[in-house]
């Protein structure tokens, strides 16, 4: 393996890619579209102190949704559709081995995602101006949006080195990233309804008089949807494993101050067992309401666990497919074609 | 440098048997002629010899290398040229040539003098710094070739490099491949365009159905030679067969028309030439008295005709090196 060769093959597609109108109109329209979700994000968090906060955690949200929506195209088919151009076996046969040429390309796939973040970047400099993000904060979420960018473009390559045929290749990308953004929110939602049992409401009766009576329990029963038994499946979500992993700040109420905290209160929020609710009247604080900040304390976070499943698949798929892209090939599969 | 030999070499895809059993040795220092009929496994054994498919059985070795060992050591010794060149089609015919060189290790300032050399070696000097998706096909089959050059290999692997050549780019590529051969080097190259690869071809490994077959028995096989009397027309043509056919002593009706010309066949270049001193000798006004087909064009069409059953000599069943 050879850094050298690596980069060489790197910069070959990216010179490719560089050279076609097609990749900039695609940039352009990116910005066009983080200019008018920056507007609606500064709108949005107008009412609190940290404007700022949301604003980057909106615009760092977008760039994880651009890079899913549009990275399996760019990565899809960057090895099978080499294979197709007759260019792969170009390189096979040259000094560059197997891994450089798999590593190139993932170098590529990788910096092709990158170059969303970095358009991003005046985007995110200028929600900072709205002030309120934490430097903790900052770190955590562009680190976590790089690995993302990483995965997905390890999946994309992966799976164009596995399956023959481009056009399957990228449709298999968008079904795995799918499965990941789309399908866990499925489940869970799905899941969590289908799952349903009894659940038990106690409150303080009153009296005639209107008195409340501290010493007895009124109970009322009925059937909730038990979400607390599959929120796990949320843990590989990639919005959720950037929203978890990143640290919240919390407002003067206890309220998070952005999207992340947001995300990720909904999902901490979901690990509560719904079975008992106690509205104690007479406890003076009514009960157990308890503060996002509480909730997040008492809950588990998730977010290496999704990753580690994410890592899993992409890792598996590249795997994969650098046993395939070997030479000199033994299988192959049907229907592809050394050159 | 032994240049390039294969042993019981076979490759199957499922159920086709692209190459069955390939035993052949190309020489330093030569230029051998890979032919064979369409579908014949020639690119397939060319993948192998390139180190990009390996074979189920039997060995190859490029110089003292073994590709599927060692595929990384034997492509620094061998160069390919495939039939279609894959163009990274956004890139200039110079930078397709430095990308490969780099490739192959060699620094940037050395990448860029070599696809200089390279480029005009080949006649795309012009063309340089066009993108590789503006050339035509035979431009591309120069480009192809320099790249397959580019590390100035021992062992050149060319699959049908004149399709698509103009006659002076052919002529070219044929001068080329001779000063290669002649500095030791081996060359190997496929093509059914028999007549061009007689000019340049020192050897010639013939495969059939996957098989390397003996050519000895086709080589013996009877020979049509073409045979034209000066001034000779399609209306003069049964006069001048009689005349011939007398000559030689053999019965009018067994020699063919070829463009006003008279083709006879021997079984061997003696009898030609004696069949040659009896017209001569008897006066008739010899103008033409060549082969009607080009050596390996005969031993390639009467190969395909013998075929029919599974070939058995001894040069294509080793099987002490299987």
């Amino acid at each position: 393996m050879s850094a050298a060769h690596i980069a060489t093959i790197a910069r070959l597609e990216l010179t490719q890619r560089l050279r076609s109108v097609g990749w900039y109109i695609l940039l352009g329209v990116f910005a066009l579209l983080l200019v008018g979700i920056t507007a609606l994000a500064f709108m949005v968090y107008s009412w609190g102190d940290a404007m700022g906060a949301g604003v980057y955690s909106i615009i760092v949200n977008v760039v994880l949704l651009l890079v899913v929506l549009v990275s399996p195209t760019l990565s899809g088919n960057a090895i099978n559709g080499d294979r197709e151009a007759a260019t792969l076996a170009a390189i096979q046969v040259t000094a560059a081995s197997t891994g450089d040429i798999m590593l190139g390309k993932l170098l590529a796939a990788i910096a092709t995602g990158g170059a969303f973040l970095l358009v991003a970047l005046p985007f995110l400099a200028i929600g900072l101006l709205g002030g309120g993000a934490n430097a903790l904060v900052l770190l955590v979420s562009l680190l976590i949006l790089a690995v993302e960018i990483v995965i997905v473009a390890t999946i994309g390559v992966g799976l164009s080195g596995i399956i023959a045929r481009p056009l399957f290749s990228v449709a298999a990308t968008y079904l795995v990233v799918a499965a990941l953004t789309i399908g866990t929110l499925i489940v869970f939602g799905l899941g969590g309804a289908a799952l349903r049992s009894e659940a038990t409401s106690y409150s303080r009766p009153y009296d005639t008089n209107g008195e409340v009576n501290c010493d007895e329990w009124e109970t009322y029963t009925y059937e909730v949807p038990r979400f607390d038994r599959v929120w796990w499946v949320l843990a590989a979500n990639p919005f959720v494993v950037l929203a978890d992993a990143t640290p919240t700040e919390f407002n003067d109420d206890g309220y998070p101050v952005d999207m992340f905290g947001q995300i990720k209160l909904g999902v901490r929020a979901a690990q509560q067992s719904p079975v008992e609710q106690r509205w104690d009247e007479c406890a003076g604080n009514y009960g157990d309401m308890r503060t996002p900040e509480e909730i997040m304390e008492g809950t588990v976070p998730s977010w290496f666990v999704g990753l580690g499943i994410q890592i899993l698949i992409a890792g598996g798929l590249f795997a994969g497919a650098w046993s395939r892209t070997r030479t000199p090939a033994r299988r192959l599969p049907p229907g592809t074609r050394i050159a | 440098m032994s240049g390039i030999i294969a042993e019981g070499v076979t490759r199957s895809f499922g159920e086709v048997h692209a190459v069955r059993h390939a035993s052949f040795h190309a020489r330093a220092g030569r230029v051998t002629g890979l032919v064979g009929p369409n579908g014949a496994g020639k690119t397939t054994l060319l993948l192998m010899l390139a180190s990009l498919l390996a074979p189920d059985t039997g060995s190859i070795r490029i110089g003292d290398i073994d590709p599927v060992a060692e595929p990384l050591a034997a492509r620094r010794l061998l160069g390919w040229m495939p039939d279609a060149l894959g163009a990274w089609p956004s890139l200039t015919a110079r930078e397709t040539i430095t990308t490969t060189a780099r490739l192959y290790d060699m620094s940037t300032p050395d990448a860029a003098a070599r696809a200089t050399e390279l480029l005009a070696l080949v006649g795309l000097q012009e063309l340089a710094d066009a993108p590789a998706k503006v050339l035509s096909r035979g431009q591309k089959q120069k480009l192809g070739l320099a790249r397959a050059l580019v590390h100035d290999p021992q062992v050149l692997l060319l699959d049908e490099p004149a399709s698509g050549l103009d006659p002076q780019a052919r002529v070219h590529l044929r001068l080329l491949l001779r000063d290669f051969a002649s500095q030791g080097r081996t060359v190997l190259i496929s093509s059914h365009i028999l007549s061009e690869l007689e000019e340049v071809v020192d050897d010639a490994v013939f495969l059939v159905a996957g098989s390397v077959v003996d050519a000895a028995p086709a080589q013996s096989a009877t020979r049509a030679w073409r045979v034209r009397l000066a001034g000779a027309t399609d209306e003069r043509f049964s006069a001048d067969a009689w005349q011939v056919a007398s000559t030689l002593g053999i019965p009018v009706e067994s020699v063919g028309a070829d463009r006003g010309a008279v083709l006879v066949g021997f079984p061997g270049e003696d009898a030609a030439a004696a069949a040659l001193r009896l017209l001569v000798e008897a006066r008739l006004a010899v103008a033409e008295f060549a082969p009607a087909q080009s050596a390996l064009e005969h031993t390639f069409l009467n190969l395909r005709s013998a075929t029919a059953s599974p070939p058995a000599h001894p040069s294509s069943e080793t099987e002490a090196g299987a």
